[in-house]
Formats: structure tokens, C-alpha cells, sequence
């Protein structure tokens, strides 16, 4: 191979091995490229040499944004489950004030971004309200309806029944297997005795939605935001319009 | 005996011949047309000043100077700051002239230690398009002819087949046996679209974000054919974006307005990723199929979605090295 030659290849190769250091890409079982620990340096990839001496740690680049950039939204601390790095996390809030699901502005329209919108006139809520002694319910206040409304697909499906879920003795909690009691924000953990793998995957960031800023604070909805836990598969409905293509550019 | 005047003719006679000119009176091409284009503007306005019958407002007037001036600025990466100060104030002011709309264009830089990627849940994705309409209205993208970066594919089950693929659906979704794959720009490691620019007009940022400069493209649409996934867009006519419905938040690499005869493309809304943001359509995606991050923080939600499922490019085999993984559960 001459010189010339030689020199070509590496200008074809070099890219490509940079691009694959940049990404982080791994083959097999080898390590990372770039695979920093916590708080070690992240040497700085990419085209641009002016910014290549600059040695910034992975928890600079977490939390380097100013406060206020990013929407706020009502979270607690989610209990008993890690995220990828190990690091606590939060699961978003569900208040009765919020009840419809977060909406974000994009430019001048705000759309709905979860799954369901709760219905804004939760009447029957808080459960205490009925339910005011260990399931004695007051015949006085009785609905016409009382919870007809509730579709019964899950606990069918599953074989159980409202107390499966809900506490016996406080129906406004929910009843884990081992007895410990949750509120509905913390549904996670009642979803996770049986559906384990799926919040493992909701934990580390593989399912569910993220929300507000892939820097700062991780906030993610919870599993209720997104599956009606009486009937938690997604129901169809119309998508945004497609996309007006000529027919021989259909697909592009 | 010469005279002053004739030395100086000797020493510019000494300067052709060594083909060079002093540095104090060297003028490239961009400043001698500068020159020339600010006296034709200037002698423009003091005719239009001068001729009683010139019906020109003074805001026309304005306006036709500064669209001037824009003409020619320089290339993005060359400018001083001072420059893009000076840029990003005339086409704030523009904008104004045109529209009446008060925008704020940044200039927002690369994070250091940040490496965008992307990965999109095919398994999750459902078809509703919510991504598209937030993409839309965040990157004012032109509603006259429909201009659209995402497209969302249904395909048969257990085919894998792009080219039988249908991006233009419209029936209730999910549709039973089927399931959907959205492709937007992939911002590739080794973009083919960079290297076919002919003027410079596209290149990759820091944080691996493939922009366009609007005023340096010339329209030439080779990027458009050198890119494996139809990812970039062309201004056939002036985009037309309501003026009630214009994002005032812009980017200069991003969402501000385009014109006539520029190619333009997704860029992980630039405006938003920078500020820590997610891009507009991951933000949207009402099932959360798509999972967005920084590459080099090996605890990010995007490194432990590649480190655990598995995950696959499109076209991998042309070695463009996209920063957009798909995977399912």
C-alpha cells in the first residue's frame, strides 16, 4: 500500500471510528468507548476543537441548566425503586387540582401529552367521602350509579376484585400483598407484584414517559397516567393528519 | 527626483509583482461586494428619500435595507459575535417588519460533555401522530404545503420492509397486525448530507446536531439526495406560518423562518435540547415510545435502553452512524 493510499484509508476509517467513540456504541461485551463513571471527566467529542480541551463531569451536564427553564410539575419521590444510575427519582404527582393530563405548550398550541385525560369532575372523590368506615358505605349518599361506571376488564382478567387493589379497611389507599398501604401516587408499587418487569423497565427509563428536561431532575409518570388500571390497555383513536404525499413519494 | 506620489506608484507596482497586496488594503470578495451593495443601498434610499412620488413607507424602507445588509452577512461559523448579535438583531427586527411578531432567536452554543441520541420504542408507538403535531407548531413549519420532518410508518407484523410500509394512514390506530416506526433526520455521526454541501451550508454541531444556515444554503438539494432517509425538507415557496400560531422561541440553526429555496431538516429542536429540554416530539408522545438523552452520561436513560435491549439502526450497512436507535420491549 503507498503512502497516498494508506492516508486515504485512514481519512475513510478515522470518521468512523470517531463517530463510534461520539456514540458511545459498544460491540459485545466490550467496554464502552467512552464510558466514564459517575463523576469522572467526559472528554468532549465531536467536530469542534475549540471546545475539546474543556473537561466537564457527566454530573455537570445533569444539572447545568438554569432553574425555572423547565415546566415544574408536582412529584414525590418515588420509593423503593432506582433509576439507571442508582439515583432516587420522581414519579409525577396526581392532584385533584391537576387532574386531566399535563398538557405542554409547543409554540403557540398546548397539547395533551399523556394517555388519559381524568375526568375533571372526580365526584366521588375522596373515597372517604362514601366509604367512611371499613366498607360501610352511607345509604344516604348512595349514587344512583355508584361506581357502575368503572369498567371491570382488569380484575376480570386477573381473577380478583376491588379489594385485590384497594384496601379493606381504607379505601382511599391501596393494599399491597404484604400488607403495607400506598397512596394512589405510589400505584407503581402495587402494579410491580405482578407486572415486575414492566416497572423494572419503568424504572430505568426503558418504559413509560419521561417528563420536562432529559437534564435536571428525572420526573416520570406514573402507571395510572398512562393505563387505566380497571381496563389498562390503550384504546384506538384517529390519529393527527397524515402527511400530504404525492403517490410516488408516498413513503418518503 | 520622484516624487511622493511616485514612489507610492513603485511600491504598488513592487506589490503585483510579488502577487500580493498589503495587508491593510487586502479585499476579499465578500467585502469588496459588501461595499459595493452598501453604496447601492444607500444610493437606493437617498433616491427613494429624494423622488417625491415614492410611495415606500419608512418601514418598507427599513426593511429593504436590512433584507440588504442580510444579504450579505457571513457564513454562521465565521461571524464574530458581535456579528451574530448584529444578525440575530436584524432578523429579530425583520421578523417584526413582516409578521408583527416579536421573536427571540438564540445563538445558544453546544453543551459541553453532550452528545445527543435518540431511541424510539416500535413496540410502543401507536400511529397517533401527537409527535407530528407538536413538531409542527414548535419548528413553524410551513402549513401551506404541509411540511412535515416525522414520518410515522405502519407496518405488517413481523415485516420489516420500509419500502410496503404506509406513512399515509388515516384510520383509527393502533390498526389491528400492525405496528409503526417513526424516522426523522437521525442525525448521523457520518453525515452524507455534510459532505455533498457544496457552500458549507450544513455541518455537525459539538453535541452531534446536523444544522442548516438558511442564508448560506444555495438550494442546490444535493444534501437531499445524499441522504439515505429522506430526512430533509425544500422550500419550494416561502414558508407560511399563521401569524397567531408562530413559535416566537428560535434558534438561529433551528426554527426561525426560512425562506424561499432553502433546504431544511429536523434538529432535535436545537432551541429546546440546549436549555436541557426534550425535543418537541418526545416531549408530545402521549405512550412514550421515544426516549431521548445525552449519549456520554453513561447513567441516561438513552445508554441503559442501548446497554439493555436490543436495538437497530436503519441502513446500517452505509456506515452514516445514526444517533437514532430503534427498539421493542
Amino acid at each position: 500500500m503507498t503512502a497516498h493510499a494508506a492516508h486515504r484509508m485512514w481519512i475513510r476509517v478515522l470518521p468512523a471510528l470517531l463517530a463510534l467513540a461520539a456514540t458511545g456504541c459498544t460491540f459485545a461485551d466490550e467496554e464502552p468507548a467512552v464510558h466514564v463513571g459517575a463523576d469522572a471527566a467526559v472528554p468532549t467529542a465531536g467536530p469542534d476543537a475549540a471546545s475539546a480541551d474543556v473537561q466537564v463531569t457527566v454530573s455537570d451536564v445533569r444539572s447545568s441548566i438554569e432553574p425555572g427553564t423547565l415546566p415544574t410539575v408536582a412529584a414525590l419521590p418515588v420509593h423503593g425503586r432506582r433509576g439507571p444510575d442508582g439515583l432516587p427519582f420522581e414519579v409525577a404527582q396526581r392532584t385533584r387540582d391537576a387532574g386531566a393530563a399535563p398538557a405542554r405548550k409547543f409554540g403557540a398550541r398546548t397539547l395533551t401529552i399523556g394517555m388519559r385525560t381524568r375526568a375533571p369532575d372526580l365526584t366521588q372523590y375522596p373515597c372517604t367521602a362514601c366509604h367512611n368506615r371499613a366498607a360501610v358505605v352511607r345509604d344516604a349518599d348512595r349514587p344512583a350509579d355508584a361506581h357502575r361506571d368503572i369498567p371491570t376488564v382488569h380484575p376480570s382478567a386477573a381473577g380478583g376484585g376491588c379489594r385485590t387493589c384497594h384496601a379493606r379497611a381504607d379505601v382511599g389507599m391501596l393494599g399491597l400483598q404484604d400488607g403495607d398501604r400506598v397512596t394512589m401516587d405510589h400505584a407503581y408499587r402495587l402494579c410491580a407484584q405482578c407486572h415486575f418487569r414492566q416497572v423494572d423497565e419503568w424504572a430505568a427509563g426503558g418504559h413509560g414517559k419521561r417528563l420536562d428536561g432529559w437534564q435536571g431532575r428525572r420526573v416520570v409518570m406514573g402507571c395510572t397516567d398512562c393505563h387505566d388500571p380497571h381496563a389498562p390497555a390503550l384504546q384506538p383513536r384517529v390519529p393527527f393528519r397524515a402527511p400530504s404525499l404525492e403517490p410516488a413519494g408516498r413513503n418518503r | 527626483m520622484s516624487t511622493e506620489r511616485e514612489l507610492q506608484f513603485e511600491d504598488l507596482l513592487r506589490n503585483v509583482a510579488a502577487q500580493e497586496m498589503p495587508p491593510d488594503r487586502r479585499v476579499d470578495r465578500r467585502t469588496a461586494l459588501r461595499v459595493l451593495f452598501g453604496g447601492l443601498a444607500a444610493g437606493t434610499q437617498a433616491a427613494a428619500a429624494c423622488s417625491p412620488l415614492s410611495a415606500a413607507t419608512e418601514e418598507e424602507r427599513e426593511r429593504k435595507q436590512l433584507e440588504w445588509r442580510e444579504l450579505i452577512k457571513r457564513h454562521y461559523r465565521l461571524m464574530t459575535d458581535e456579528e451574530r448579535a448584529d444578525t440575530i438583531e436584524r432578523l429579530e427586527r425583520l421578523a417584526k417588519l413582516r409578521t408583527g411578531v416579536d421573536v427571540t432567536i438564540q445563538t445558544t452554543p453546544a453543551q459541553p460533555g453532550v452528545q445527543f441520541g435518540y431511541a424510539f420504542n416500535i413496540s410502543r408507538c401507536k400511529g397517533f401522530r401527537s409527535c407530528v403535531e407538536a413538531c409542527i407548531n414548535e419548528n413553524n413549519l410551513d402549513r401551506a404545503s404541509d411540511t412535515q420532518y416525522i414520518r410515522i410508518f405502519e407496518m405488517e407484523d413481523g415485516v420489516m420492509d420500509l419500502d410496503h410500509a404506509d406513512a399515509t394512514f388515516q384510520h383509527d390506530v393502533p390498526a389491528e397486525g400492525h405496528f409503526y416506526l417513526g424516522t426523522q433526520c437521525f442525525q448521523c455521526a457520518n453525515p452524507p448530507c455534510v459532505k455533498v454541501c457544496p457552500v458549507g451550508a450544513t455541518w455537525q454541531e459539538p453535541d452531534g446536531i446536523t444544522v442548516v444556515d438558511y442564508d448560506w444554503c444555495i438550494g442546490c438539494r444535493y444534501c437531499m439526495a445524499a441522504c439515505p432517509y429522506w430526512a430533509r425538507r425544500f422550500n419550494w415557496r416561502a414558508p407560511e406560518v399563521p401569524t397567531e400560531e408562530v413559535n416566537p422561541n428560535q434558534h438561529y440553526l433551528g426554527n426561525r423562518a426560512r425562506k424561499k429555496g432553502v433546504v431544511e431538516k429536523c434538529t432535535f429542536c436545537v432551541h429546546r435540547t440546549r436549555e436541557g429540554r426534550l425535543p418537541a416530539c418526545a416531549e408530545a408522545c402521549p405512550t412514550g415510545a421515544r426516549v431521548f438523552g445525552n449519549l456520554l452520561d453513561p447513567d441516561s436513560e438513552i445508554r441503559w435502553v442501548l446497554a439493555n435491549k436490543r436495538v437497530f439502526r436503519l441502513k446500517e450497512d452505509l456506515q452514516t452512524e445514526p444517533r437514532f436507535w430503534y427498539f421493542s420491549d
